[in-house]
């Protein structure tokens, strides 16, 4: 287990980094911290898609110099979706920024749990 | 076969249609309307009895292993006779009765609904049709409890539906059962469930058939699921308790007969725990109620009571499971239709003539209306059963039953019980009459005016009186019809 | 190759182009073209229905010229067409209902941002439905996510924002787990497309190596889903998204929106893991278990609800808690019960939010109850309608609701060990349903002595009274003619693998 864990160390990195990332979107009260917590996650998502995808002593696959042979780069697919999610993940990010905006606007404040106090308040 | 469908929506339908439509010009165009609906649903369903005859009659399917389908056997006749009569008498009545009540046109919508629900459960031919029905009735009485819209009502109204509702959900629960372990729920005389199957899952059918007893058993009032009766009873306009305890409650009562009798077959639950348990929670509810009732004050409460303790009369016999017994049971569902109607009507008209509710309030109320504390009196004696009237028939049927039975101690802790209740019974009936005839020597007959009500209120009464001693007089036709049914399913 | 069988690759990108084209048009244009978009996708679903039922087999359809383990593909079955077609009349009509109300809801220059995001929402759902790829179901998920986001927004005061925040920290947890399960998924299999990776999973399981994994990524796709269709103790979220965003919104996103997610769970247990190896998962047994305790405190909580919008909203906790049970149940008819119970609940919970907004209409535009008083007589339709969906959802037969308890019942009673707690919690759930709508039915029907509000006519209301008509008929099809549905599913379901 533990030699496993030393071998894979990439993947046992964005593990944790997911795990703390997870924990910040869940726990955290601050909007933007929330944020920032959504973001390691999708991060280190993509450090285990990119982990999964090298092979050792190869390029990306991007042909250069001519080289066509398949044995000289890393497999592609895993790039391709490491692409794609982070434009949704930046997506997200950005429409959980304008909520966070509109929220701050209107309370002055960053807490969720404090924004809900004084909806009660509000009685809307 | 197209007359049972017609006899089953045309109630519901002009129900429907006395309740969406526009407030009538005159209260007499509506009671015109509203008398020849009655007229026509009475006729349409003798009719279908008359000229329909053993078929079964299709409807649609729910899905493919559940159709909803109707047939009329004898059990059908006889409940469905019972329910027109009733429900006429007290439709009649409630002409003069709902006078002062507002919303009348509502009334008499959900009464007709309610006549046509009945009607189906009377005819529904398999388990998931008269579930269906059972629910509807549950809904379409529900606004009859809580007519007038007082807080009180409203409390009564729901707790009848969420007692209702548990009840029909347990009775669900069984029905799911019985859809997977019995070969099907069509009822057929004697039972369907497989030999095989019983010996394979017999435990587990015992225990489906207990929990279905006690989820119809909550609209039969039996304990410990009777609280809902004495409440819902009272808040109700008094055609409507009438309706409610004489042939609502029977739907729990018919429904028994159903699935013991015609699901499971007695020969598969004789001798089995779930006799006993059902036989012990009877003498209970018998005993119970009259108890009950014999403490309570408010006459319509008293005769809620009295409901909850007769109706396990009826259950009791049908528990025991011996051909005398259910004669009985059976007859019994006849003389309870008639008399309590014909008692909550009496009722009505005290309530309607004088506005006295309670029993100490009604000395001297024989000398105020005397032929409606005549019947009063005539049918309280047909209740408590002293010959010669129907009541006295059923329970001797029920006691000679149990007798020969054989079930041991049953055979003879059931009639000494059934014996005090009657007593009992007497207890809380009688009074009445006594200060009602003979208010005693204090009472001032200056004050006294003749107050009998009109006649459209008395000849209901009247003729539930009388059938109710008919049954007694001329038993023999009554007991040969039943004997028919018996030997089928005994 | 049909022409059919570019049907629903085709709806798909109309509704994306319907979408891109919409948001510069002005709000009527809009609309028109929602409606049309959404009349026409159902139309191209019914095609495609009839052309499965026909051939009586799958197609698949290859996006682009990639064969197999590299393109992207779709896959049409019945269950599948079936599906898109529902969601197609279900989202017409909660439109078509809500939409007098749209105005008051929505500020003018802004409409035709809520068709645009009504289309995408379509595009996103249809995708979810018709996808054979694990990633583009994934981005899918998240299209759909912020559309609904969109969704609860788009009415502007503190408490949808607020709703909308809430929604989304929950829904990107889920995705992320989503995610996290589709990559490892890949990392075992190296495969994205669904019936690669069921092979695959296959050998997998056989061979008996990488238990652990396989069942970690079961676990994180059915928690994150789980998640995103507001399984109970997730559900914190729900209540304010649906009570305060318009009607439309709220009926859309409690009976379509959801229902996505969970038919993706149900593509994924059956297509990509393999009902087998899913089941010997103990996971199952984890969802049974969460779906008894919403079924539970999901009506509990209704009960305590003094708002009727929100106590509708409560009230699909209850209901996604079945929808889970019967997944939970772990057989084939527990899995027919849970998707007719998808189809039920989106015809009954959408009629409810709609009649439910009739009703606060003409009570002064208050949702508590004691404002409700008498509301049916001075509308109505909204009245008998709220009637039929209690009435379904309590259970009443002949109603849609009626079959889906009956079949989750049957399903129950085959299955030795979960049968009592699934029909004990049956039950009790279905009590307590009856306690809450039957309370706001008496409510609703109990008269009035003075009277404050208004009566509405019904020549203001004629298009939102044929939106309910069609509702209540919907739900009573469901309710009386239910084998055809039942026999589609089961052969929609046969057809997944």
């Amino acid at each position: 287990m533990g030699a496993n864990l030393f071998s894979n160390y990439g993947e046992a990195v964005a593990m944790i980094l997911f795990g703390i990332g997870f924990g910040n979107l869940l726990l955290q009260n601050n909007l933007i911290k929330k944020i920032i917590g959504l973001n390691i996650m999708d991060t280190a998502i993509y450090l285990f898609l990119a982990e999964k995808g090298y092979i050792e002593n190869r390029v990306a696959p991007i042909v250069t110099n001519g080289v066509q042979s398949m044995e000289a780069y890393i497999n592609p697919i895993p790039s391709g979706l490491v692409l794609t999610g982070i434009v949704v993940s930046v997506s997200v990010s950005a429409l959980m920024l304008s909520i966070t905006i509109r929220l701050y606007q209107r309370y002055q404040t960053l807490d969720l749990d404090e924004i809900s106090t004084r909806l009660k308040k509000e009685g809307l | 076969m197209y007359y049972m469908i017609l006899s089953i929506l045309f109630p519901i339908c002009t129900g429907v249609y006395l309740l969406v439509r526009r407030d009538m010009e005159s209260r007499k165009n509506l009671l015109i309307v509203t008398g020849a609906f009655f007229v026509v649903s009475a006729v349409l369903v003798i009719l279908t009895l008359c000229i329909t005859g053993n078929g079964i009659f299709t409807l649609f399917s729910l899905t493919d292993r559940l159709p909803i389908l109707f047939r009329i056997d004898e059990v059908s006749v006889v409940f469905s006779v019972m329910t027109i009569v009733v429900v006429l008498c007290a439709g009649f009545f409630s002409f003069v009765y709902m006078k002062h009540e507002e919303k009348e046109k509502r009334y008499y919508g959900y009464y007709l609904i309610v006549l046509g629900v009945l009607v189906a459960l009377c005819f529904a031919g398999n388990l998931i049709t008269f579930y269906l029905f059972f629910e509807l009735l549950t809904l379409s009485s529900m606004p009859l409890v809580l007519h007038n819209g007082s807080r009180e009502a409203i409390m009564a109204g729901l707790k009848y539906l969420f007692y209702s509702l548990s009840g029909a959900y347990m009775s669900l629960f069984g029905l799911y059962f019985l859809e997977r372990y019995g070969n099907t729920l069509t009822f057929s005389a004697g039972g369907v469930i497989s030999a095989e199957m019983a010996a394979q899952h017999g435990e587990l059918l015992l225990g489906i058939c207990f929990a279905m007893l006690i989820g119809f058993g909550v609209k039969a009032g039996m304990f410990p699921m009777h609280a809902w009766l004495p409440t819902a009873h009272p808040v109700a306009p008094a055609p409507a308790s009438a309706v409610l305890s004489a042939v609502i409650v029977k739907a729990g009562v018919l429904a028994i007969v159903r699935v013991v009798y015609y699901i499971y077959g007695a020969s598969f639950l004789r001798g089995s725990w779930v006799q006993y348990t059902w036989m012990i929670l009877t003498l209970i509810t018998v005993f119970m109620g009259s108890m009950l009732a014999y403490r309570e004050q408010v006459l319509k409460k008293r005769l809620a009571y009295s409901t909850v303790s007769q109706l396990s009369y009826i259950l009791f016999g049908f528990a025991v499971m011996d051909g005398g017994s259910v004669t009985g049971g059976l007859l019994h569902v006849l003389c309870h239709g008639f008399i309590k109607a014909a008692l909550f009507l009496c009722t009505g008209g005290i309530i309607y003539m004088t506005g006295k509710t309670r029993v100490e309030q009604l000395r001297g109320i024989g000398k105020e209306m005397p032929l409606l504390m005549w019947c009063y009196t005539i049918v309280s004696l047909g209740l408590i059963g002293i010959p010669p009237t129907g009541g006295f028939i059923s329970k001797w049927y029920l006691a000679q039953g149990t007798l020969s039975s054989g079930i041991p101690g049953f055979s003879w802790i059931g009639p000494a019980v059934l014996l005090i209740s009657a007593l009992l019974t007497a207890g809380y009936l009688l009074p009445l009459t006594i200060q009602g005839f003979f208010p005693g020597t204090d009472y001032d007959y200056s004050t006294l005016k003749k107050k009998e009500p009109p006649l459209i209120m008395t000849v209901p009464i009247l003729i539930l009186t009388v059938l109710s001693v008919e049954i007694g007089l001329f038993p023999q036709i009554f007991i040969n019809y039943l004997l028919r049914i018996v030997e089928k399913i005994i | 190759m049909g022409l059919i069988q570019n049907f629903p690759a085709v709806s798909i990108l109309l509704c994306l182009f319907a979408g891109i084209i919409s948001s510069g048009l002005k709000k009527q244009a809009a609309r028109y073209v929602n409606t049309i978009l959404i009349s026409g996708v159902g139309f191209l679903s019914l095609c495609t229905l009839m052309y499965i039922l026909e051939t009586g087999e799958a197609f698949v359809y290859v996006m682009g010229k990639f064969p197999a383990p590299w393109g992207n593909e779709i896959r049409a079955g019945v269950l599948e067409a079936f599906m898109a077609l529902f969601f197609c009349i279900i989202m017409l009509l909660s439109l078509a209902g809500g939409r007098k109300k749209l105005a008051d809801e929505v500020e003018d220059g802004k409409t035709f941002l809520y068709y645009v995001l009504m289309d995408l929402l379509l595009a996103s759902l249809l995708a979810l439905v018709y996808t054979n790829d694990l990633f583009t179901a994934y981005v899918f998920v998240e299209i759909n996510t912020i559309a609904a986001c969109g969704l609860i927004m788009i009415r502007q005061n503190g408490r949808t924002i607020e709703a909308a925040a809430r929604y989304m920290i929950m829904s990107l947890l889920g995705s992320g787990l989503l995610l996290m399960g589709l990559c490892i998924l890949y990392d075992l299999t190296g495969h994205l497309l669904m019936s690669n990776i069921k092979e695959q999973m296959g050998w997998i399981y056989l061979s008996g190596q990488y238990k652990m994994p396989a069942l970690v990524t079961i676990a994180l796709l059915s928690v994150g889903l789980a998640i995103k269709s507001a399984l109970f103790p997730f559900h914190a979220w729900l209540p304010d998204a649906y009570g305060y965003s318009t009607v439309s919104s709220a009926a859309i996103l409690s009976s379509l929106v959801s229902k996505g997610y969970i038919f993706l769970l149900i593509k994924i247990i059956y297509r990509v893991i393999g009902f087998e190896v899913f089941y010997e998962s103990r996971i199952v047994d984890v969802l049974f278990a969460f779906g008894l305790m919403g079924m539970i405190f999901g009506s509990i909580s209704a009960i305590r609800e003094n708002d009727v919008r929100r106590m509708i909203a409560f009230s699909s906790v209850a209901q996604i808690g079945y929808i889970y049970m019967g997944i939970g149940m772990g057989t084939q008819a527990g899995m027919e019960a849970s998707i007719f119970h998808i189809l039920s609940h989106a015809a009954t919970k959408s009629l409810l939010f709609i009649a439910a907004i009739g009703l606060t209409d003409v009570s002064g535009g208050s949702r508590q109850f004691i404002e409700l008083t008498g509301s049916a007589y001075r509308n109505k339709w909204a009245g008998v309608a709220f009637t039929v969906g209690s009435l379904s959802m309590v259970g009443v037969p002949l109603f849609s609701g009626f079959i889906s308890k009956l079949l989750f019942a049957q399903a129950a009673v085959q299955n030795d060990v979960k049968m009592l707690p699934a029909l004990i919690v049956l039950g009790i759930s279905t009590i307590l349903n009856a306690i809450y709508f039957m309370k706001t039915v008496i409510r609703i029907y109990t008269p009035v002595e003075e009277h404050k509000y208004e009566s509405i006519a019904f020549k203001n209301m004629k298009l939102y009274v044929a939106a309910l008509l069609c509702f209540i008929i919907l739900n009573v099809v469901l309710g009386v003619s239910s084998q055809p549905i039942v026999d589609l599913i089961g052969q929609g379901l046969a057809m997944f693998s």
